[in-house]
């Protein structure tokens, strides 16, 4: 009976409100009269320009006095929640504060901006982040399977003759589909969004200059004609400058991240109990 | 509609794409006679495709998903910053906040971070170098360290300098301090760094999240703008006396932005399943008062589109409001309000849901002159964990504690003892994406076809899906080769509009589909139509267009089940059922020239494992009873309208 009642989580809470009252009784006792809130020059210029960039406007006097008195109202909470504790263990706040350190080590990465030295090492470094995968650019015409039961393979080869013939057929031939008559020049991954991986896998071998196929996709068969294959390459930093300094100021922040926090962990004695042999809490 | 004025419809998305203007009027299908006569061009070209500038692709993203950067996703142990949330939309690896690498399959096209305005809380700029700063010797000599490369030392010497209390009086980021660098601007700069015209597009938003007695109310607000403008602003919150949770006052937030700066604002409301009955309101929760004129001019004004699906349930409709709708009852979140504090009642329903708010909205329009709630469809994730990953394989939960892992197939999520109200983490909705018809890849091409409805929702599959309605499409346009370009020159696109009827004429459309190239066939087609009748009632039908297979309709015009080829066990579905792609012609059968209509296109896949299902094979873990385990993913354009 007596262990029921003190897992009672309404027992938890009665227990923790009689506290937190004596506790703020022994508190505002000692300092309720003590406390001063002085509204800076500086805090109200604050408060102005937040309204300002808020509503594009100055406040009126009547706004101002409101935000004033809302400040006031906030500062008094927020230093008797202070005074009673309040913040300990809440982790909200503790997320909060650990996010506003992360904050402080990126501001400070990003106050140190890459050396164009930096960057071309980075980029010599990381080719693979940075190559730019092979890309074709190709027409294709669609043949619906359920269209040409039962042999739409035949169906398919049976256009390749008036495709090659004449140029303008392939913009009437084939069935109707959403998929894109053209594709611009694209690497697999790209084509493979649209046509699904065989079709891109395929499509990337094909010679250029002639209509070919039939090629399967998950859709149905596809007449192709590949207009354009560029080889891959790893451009030059000057033609990729904003994404090399993208990912190395990524990695930079990480980095950074790291060292403030190993810095830090420095100044303190980490003692972990040790675990059961299972891994778990030892009981 | 004259065919002049349907080729300027065609040629406008051309001015759009070149100039990339703000499109000044939503509605698709009308442009003025002066704009027309300057691009329009007399001789068609030979080629079909020069010239051309009409959206050929959908382009796949995320308009809501939220960071560590949001208060109640750092409290539920979200790491990611808005960088790593870009990094992993753009189709790179991330590892997760538990722990664990994630990857999407295939990159999203757009992302918009919309961390919740509240609470964006307001950090130093110490390393700016301003002159307040710098005027106090000691700073300056750290300034000057940072400068030289030494920044890591006088990081160091701050932060002791801070735990210790020696600090500078400048440099003390009480609220006194004059040199703030705020989250929101850090979160503009994120986007500016990861937004890459052409290629993804990341978005400046936020969310503002009214939230009064646990309705939801929230809005997610999307700039069209780079840095330069939003960082004017602060982002609007909804605590006095600075915000406010009234939704009229954001709109005023709005246009206080775009009075001064020139910029382009819209917000998108979410979860009109958790509001109790205020989302899609006819009385104003706020006043008691049925709505008036301005409050339907502004809602109509700031709100083109709505979030009908996402983690927290979809918001198309309801089985107790559409109970002739076999697919209604789909991931359904009907409990009540949004922290669980107030059970739903059954009246409350048609003021949440999507279809009975256009259908209102016709009502309203009928009183008031403007329908507020012509809204266009999207769907997105809300994800609070940096992770845009929605695909049923790949679910990465709406929080991290509902990252993949052994517990999330049993675990709670909501319970409030109150009112009794239980919500499990297999209830969490895999959903969805919003798909844009935009010409091009970048803030500007997707806002505006955003603001012109241009869009619409999928439960996470990456379908393409084509609604086209006019006077004039027959049966052959279907056998058309392009369905895109005849759709644009005979009629107008999703979210746009029908005036009043040509004698004689019935609203056709040219309806299209193509499964996601590596997801699941397509079941069927169909058309809802919601219309007002004379007597002021609303009414609501759908239609079998196009579906796969050779099914016959029965005597109530429904088209049969496909049937499924799941097998949960083993997590895995087959192709053989369904069609890859659907393309028809459909006249409506039922038109009254008299009365308002809306139609809109919903797209079923065939039933497919549901991510409960993936995780019971890969865990090992038995579901508990009741849990759904299959899925048939969906996808819902936004309307055209009809108006006489």
């Amino acid at each position: 009976m007596i262990k029921r009642v003190i897992r009672e989580p309404l027992v938890h809470f009665l227990l923790l409100a009689a506290l937190v009252f004596a506790a703020y009784g022994l508190v505002t006792g000692q300092q309720s009269a003590t406390g001063t809130i002085d509204v800076t020059q500086a805090k109200i210029e604050q408060l102005a320009g937040l309204f300002a960039k808020t509503w594009q406007r100055p406040p009126t006097a009547e706004e101002l006095k409101g935000l004033i008195d809302d400040y006031v109202k906030e500062e008094v909470y927020v230093r008797e929640a202070l005074r009673m504790g309040l913040d300990a263990n809440d982790a909200v706040i503790r997320k909060r504060l650990r996010l506003k350190m992360e904050f402080l080590n990126s501001a400070e990465a990003e106050a140190s901006p890459p050396t164009e030295a930096q960057l071309q090492a980075y980029l010599d470094s990381h080719p693979d982040t940075f190559r730019q995968a092979p890309r074709v650019s190709f027409e294709q015409v669609y043949i619906n399977p359920q269209k040409h039961e039962p042999d739409a393979s035949a169906a398919a080869k049976a256009l390749l003759g008036p495709l090659r013939k004449d140029a303008n057929y392939a913009a009437t031939a084939g069935d109707p589909t959403l998929l894109p008559a053209a594709m611009p020049l694209t690497d697999q991954r790209g084509i493979a969004e649209v046509f699904g991986d065989d079709f891109a896998a395929e499509v990337t071998n094909i010679v250029p200059g002639q209509w070919q196929g039939p090629i399967t996709s998950d859709i149905g068969l596809h007449l192709v004609k590949v207009n354009e294959r560029v080889p891959g390459s790893l451009p030059a930093l000057k033609d990729i400058r904003p994404a090399v300094e993208r990912e190395w100021m990524n990695d930079h922040r990480n980095v950074v991240e790291q060292q403030r926090f190993d810095d830090l962990l420095k100044r303190y004695k980490v003692i972990v109990e040790p675990l059961s042999a299972d891994g778990s809490p030892s009981k | 509609m004259s065919r002049a004025t349907l080729r300027a419809c065609l040629v406008s998305t051309a001015i759009i794409g070149i100039a990339g203007v703000a499109f000044a009027d939503d509605d698709v299908g009308t442009l003025t006679p002066e704009v027309a006569a300057r691009v329009y061009a007399a001789k068609p070209n030979y080629s079909p495709y020069a010239g051309r500038n009409f959206p050929t692709r959908p382009f796949f993203g995320d308009t809501h998903l939220h960071t560590a950067a949001s208060f109640d996703a750092g409290a539920f142990g979200a790491r990611l910053t808005p960088r790593d949330a870009y990094r992993f939309a753009r189709g790179e690896e991330i590892m997760a906040s538990s722990g664990q690498p994630a990857k999407l399959s295939r990159p999203l096209d757009f992302l918009v971070v919309a961390d919740h305005s509240d609470n964006m809380g307001m950090f130093p700029d110490l390393y700016a170098g301003k002159p307040e700063v710098i005027a106090d010797p000691q700073a300056r000599t750290w300034y000057d360290m940072i400068k030289s490369g030494k920044g890591g030392e006088a990081a160091l010497q701050i932060i002791m300098g801070f735990s210790s209390g020696t600090l500078p009086a400048s440099m003390i980021y009480g609220p006194d301090t004059r040199p703030y660098k705020n989250a929101w601007q850090d979160t503009v700069k994120a986007a500016e760094e990861y937004n890459d015209p052409g290629r993804f597009t990341a978005f400046i938003g936020y969310e503002w999240t009214s939230n009064t007695g646990g309705n939801n109310l929230h809005r997610n607000v999307i700039f069209r703008d780079n840095g330069d403008r939003a960082d004017q602003v602060v982002p609007y919150t909804t605590m006095k006396p600075l915000g406010s949770d009234n939704p009229r006052d954001l709109w005023r937030w709005m246009q206080a932005y775009e009075d001064k700066t020139g910029g382009s604002v819209l917000a998108i409301a979410h979860n009109g399943n958790l509001s109790n009955g205020i989302m899609f309101p006819m009385i104003e929760s706020f006043t008691g008062k049925p709505l008036d004129k301005t409050y339907v001019d502004e809602r109509a004004r700031w709100e083109p589109l709505y979030e009908v699906t996402q983690t927290k349930g979809d918001g198309e409709t309801h089985p107790t409001l559409s109970p002739n709708d076999e697919f209604a009852n789909f991931e359904r979140w009907d409990f009540g309000n949004l922290d669980a504090s107030v059970a739903k009642t059954p009246d409350m329903l048609q003021f949440e849901y999507a279809r009975s708010a256009l259908r209102n909205g016709l009502k309203l329009e009928s009183e008031l002159g403007t329908n507020p709630y012509k809204f266009g469809m999207i769907g997105s994730t809300d994800a609070h964990t940096g992770l845009a990953a929605v695909e049923e394989d790949n679910f990465f939960g709406k929080t991290t504690p509902q990252e993949p892992s052994p517990e999330r197939l049993t675990a709670t999520f909501v319970d409030n003892p109150k009112t009794k109200i239980k919500v499990m983490d297999w209830q969490v909705s895999a959903s969805g994406y919003a798909a844009v018809w935009a010409t091009d890849n970048t803030r500007e091409a997707l806002w505006d076809a955003m603001q012109r409805k241009e869009t619409y929702a999928t439960t996470g599959s990456r379908m393409t899906v084509r609604f086209f309605g006019g006077w004039d499409f027959d049966p052959a346009d279907a056998d058309n080769r392009n369905p895109g370009a005849i759709g644009y020159a005979k009629g107008v696109p999703m979210g746009g509009d029908l005036k009043a009827a040509p004698t004689g004429k019935v609203p056709t459309f040219l309806v299209a589909a193509l499964k996601d190239p590596i997801g699941a066939n397509l079941d069927r087609y169909q058309v809802v139509k919601g219309w007002l009748d004379e007597k002021g009632e609303t009414h609501e039908q759908i239609y079998d267009v196009a579906w796969s297979g050779d099914r016959k309709p029965g005597s109530d015009r429904k088209v049969p089940s496909v049937g499924s080829t799941v097998d949960i066990e083993n997590a895995t579905w087959k192709n053989t059922i369904g069609a890859s792609e659907l393309i028809a012609v459909w006249k409506d059968p039922d038109f009254d020239p008299k009365q308002k209509a809306f139609y809109y296109g919903r797209v079923i896949e065939i039933p497919t494992p549901r991510w409960t299902a993936y995780d019971a094979k890969r865990y090992g873990v038995k579901p508990l009873p009741g849990t759904q385990m299959t899925v048939t993913e969906r996808a819902y354009t936004s309307p055209i309208w009809y108006t006489p």
